[in-house]
């Protein structure tokens, strides 16, 4: 029998998903649903969560959280990281404080910024900056490391000032490294939005997450916990694919 | 070009600075509940490592908990990565089917498995583990697997027209190729470690610097939970550079040092 | 002298000055620390040499022997250790700097914009007038046998091509002093002969004054006014030909190969004795 090499592709996933659906439902059918919701059950918890007004309320605070935070983060890391690969006194300054700061783990910021600022909305904020501007920094800062010198020498010697070497030689060659930044910071923002609402604030999907777990209601937090992440993984794979393409335009024209 | 003296000074410096500007930031502060200063949390960390805790536990129960546990569910999570990083290198079948599973995993945020993690275990070690291996292996095993990709299929052809078997194989043919996957899968897969024990300590075990964490935060004192923040953070410094960072120097020093 | 000096930049003397060379360097010093960090070793050897205006002087040595080193030099992106550089713009360019075009061993080009975007580059760090831009681009473009190639994005474009755009982009700016260091090393036989005839030719128009670096002795030859003859580590400068063959050259002159084979066998004679 033959079978269309599309379909040869996607079948052994789609089986295998299928396969994966079946085996939850029957496994669900052990446990009660609000301890261990089977698919059927959680999709219906989330057409409701969907269909109900007041969820996009809760999830654009959570949002507007995580977008406040990550852009303080991207801008400050990359204006900080790009200035330890230019100089290397700052380099070595910013570095300790950088491996300090990225040992921390969420919850203690979380917990910190709660008892300094109380339950407000620069709690969750300060604890994404505090967790994503020092990553940024280090990745923007390796990305200096790999540019390209002969290039710079070449701008250089034509008498390029500082402004040009940076928009023309400078930031192109970091757009792999700022891309892959973003990309990171963001999905680590909304992991820290999560925890930091779960301690700090009195609204957001963070605190829903919570008040499921003290309610016991685990098909209630996975419902709360998907929608949320299907909402991410859209402006993750929409945002980025599109930037992708505009970005990298001139490597499509590579002929080899 | 800096000297190494000169390096290291200034490193010094900056973490010296750091500690000036929170003593200038405690004193502008005035309440010692919003930010104690430096010499107040020695002083409480002093106390907390010198007598008994609140429930009559000492210090270094609760701190050698949680580096049990941490070191437990590292190892546990390299193993079962590694392990299915190269099942997934060498079984279209077992490719497939975690393919479809561990984007899922990746997503989905620490707080969320932890909590599960926690309903369903109830408060056990089993539960903390689980959220730390739910969290964990998946990454390990992404990493493994691309290594896996990378590895000389000519070498394992040569090995089995000498009839090796798969004990042998993977012993002496592919955990040699996967070594530098397995050491750069180490010490990122350490570092997300600790944070997942940290989290899942804070919510659902007893006993361990977590707890501790949330014990003195339900209580809003200030010092106490700064004093163990503090206590951990130097610990995992210690940790991960102290002995990761040596571990990976040598295991590396083979590697010739890239032409000028 | 204090160790991180770089090449002195004489802006143009009055009208009717004493025309001093464009390039002039006395008893250049180099040294680089050695890797294993016991002492430093001498790359440059109190080089001396001094290109006049509209020469072309070829530097001929054998690779690796710190030719390039001696470029960077003179272009102001190296420091140095020991003797004085000094590059004057010609005389007659009052108050300016003099422009110096550089042409490397590999095209160095900006492969994420176009070609035209990587000549109106240099123009603006040069600081052309905008408007003059888009008649540069075309006439050097044209002038390197690469017009209607403004679009394109050097990937696309083969070694040579590359190349020719970064010889396109240096003369742009309209150089004073033109730095080209083992521009066709890179390139096969057929076009590296190719683009000597084009090179020729585009000077006797632009007529910049050029120091010209290459390991082919019968290169230099046909190109140069001049030949300065360089063994390696540590690099000297041994010995200092002019060439009166008169322009325009064949390169099938007997005249240049005798001179060549003259050459040839002292350089050798000096370079193996070295070894």
């Amino acid at each position: 029998m033959r079978i269309s090499p599309t379909l040869e592709r996607i079948l052994p996933g789609a089986i295998t998903f299928a396969i994966g659906l079946g085996v939850w439902q029957i496994v669900s059918l052990f446990f009660l649903p609000v301890y261990f919701p089977g698919p059927g059950a959680l999709a219906e918890r989330m057409i409701a969560l969907y269909g109900d007004p007041a969820s996009y309320v809760v999830i654009g605070e959570t949002l507007a959280r995580i977008f406040e935070g990550f852009a303080i983060a991207m801008l400050a890391g990359t204006a900080i990281g790009l200035s330890m690969g230019r100089n290397h006194a700052v380099e070595v300054f910013f570095d300790s404080w950088i491996m300090v700061l990225l040992t921390f783990p969420a919850v203690c910021w979380a917990f910190l910024s709660v008892l300094w600022f109380g339950l407000s909305e620069a709690a969750p904020i300060l604890t994404i900056v505090l967790i994503v501007l020092p990553f940024v920094a280090l990745n923007i800062w390796e990305g200096t490391k790999a540019v390209d010198k002969d290039l710079l020498d070449m701008g250089k010697v034509y008498g390029a000032d500082r402004r040009l070497m940076l928009r023309k030689i400078l930031v192109p060659q970091l757009m792999p490294y700022i891309f892959s930044s973003l990309r990171i910071a963001l999905s680590l923002s909304w992991k820290i939005a999560l925890v930091a609402e779960a301690f700090g604030v009195a609204s957001g999907v963070g605190q829903k997450l919570i008040y499921w777990f003290q309610d016991t209601r685990v098909d209630m937090m996975l419902a709360w916990g998907a929608s949320f992440m299907i909402v991410m993984v859209l402006i993750d794979v929409i945002g980025f694919r599109w930037w992708a393409r505009r970005a990298f335009a001139w490597r499509r024209h590579f002929a080899t | 070009m800096m000297s190494r003296a000169g390096t290291i000074g200034l490193r010094v410096g900056s973490i010296l600075l750091l500690i000036l500007l929170w003593w200038a930031a405690s004193r502008l502060m005035h309440d010692p509940d919003v930010l104690p200063g430096p010499l107040a949390i020695l002083h409480t960390i002093e106390t907390d490592l010198t007598t008994p805790g609140p429930e009559g536990n000492s210090a270094f129960l609760h701190i050698g908990i949680t580096l049990a546990r941490i070191f437990i569910a590292f190892f546990a999570s390299m193993l079962a990565g590694i392990g299915l990083g190269l099942a997934m290198g060498l079984s279209r079948v077992c490719e497939r089917s975690l393919l479809a599973v561990i984007p899922l995993l990746l997503t989905t945020p620490t707080i969320l498995m932890v909590f599960v993690a926690v309903l369903w275990f109830g408060y056990s070690e089993a539960g903390g583990l689980v959220a730390v291996m739910a969290v964990v292996t998946p990454y390990v095993t992404v990493n493994i697997y691309e290594g896996a990709k990378a590895m000389d299929g000519s070498l394992a052809a040569m090995a089995v027209t000498f009839r090796a078997r798969q004990p042998l194989l993977v012993r002496k043919v592919y955990l040699p190729q996967l070594l530098p996957y397995i050491f750069s899968a180490f010490r990122f897969a350490f570092g997300m470690t600790w944070k997942i024990v940290a989290l899942a300590e804070t919510f659902g075990l007893k006993y361990g610097i977590g707890y501790m964490f949330f014990f003195w935060f339900e209580q809003f004192n200030m010092s106490q939970v700064l004093a163990w923040v503090i206590m951990f953070v130097v610990l995992m410094l210690i940790l991960e550079h102290g002995v990761f960072a040596r571990l990976e120097r040598r295991a590396f020093a083979w590697r010739a040092a890239p032409a000028r | 002298m204090p160790p991180e000096t770089t090449a002195q930049i004489v802006p143009g003397q009055r009208q009717g000055a004493a025309a001093s060379p464009v390039i002039a360097v006395d008893r250049l010093t180099k040294r680089f620390a050695a890797p294993d960090a016991v002492g430093r070793f001498t790359v440059l050897d109190a080089i001396s040499l001094t290109v006049e205006e509209g020469q072309f002087v070829s530097i001929v040595g054998p690779s690796g022997c710190g030719k390039s080193t001696l470029l960077n030099i003179i272009a102001g992106i190296e420091p140095y250790d020991g003797g004085s550089v000094r590059v004057s713009a010609p005389a007659g360019k009052v108050g300016t700097e003099p422009r110096i075009g550089y042409v490397f061993q590999s095209p160095r080009l900006l492969n994420w914009l176009t070609v035209q975007q990587n000549i109106e580059f240099v123009l603006e760090a040069q600081n052309v007038p905008r408007p003059r831009w888009r008649p540069l681009v075309a006439q050097y473009l044209d002038l390197v046998g690469l017009g209607g190639q403004e679009r394109n994005y050097p990937l696309n474009l083969s070694g040579g091509m590359q190349q020719r755009v970064a010889i396109a982009r240096a003369l742009a700016i309209e150089p004073d002093i033109l730095l080209m260091d083992e521009p066709f090393s890179h390139l096969d036989a057929i076009t590296a002969r190719k683009m000597r005839f084009d090179l020729v030719e585009i000077l006797e128009r632009a007529k910049p004054t050029i120091l010209f670096v290459t390991h082919d002795l019968s290169e230099a030859v046909f190109l140069s006014d001049h030949v300065y003859m360089m063994s390696t580590r540590p690099a000297r400068i041994f010995k200092h030909v002019p060439i009166a063959i008169t322009r325009p050259r064949q390169p099938e002159d007997a005249r240049i190969f005798d001179l060549e084979k003259t050459l040839i066998r002292e350089f050798f004679s000096v370079v193996e004795a070295r070894e």
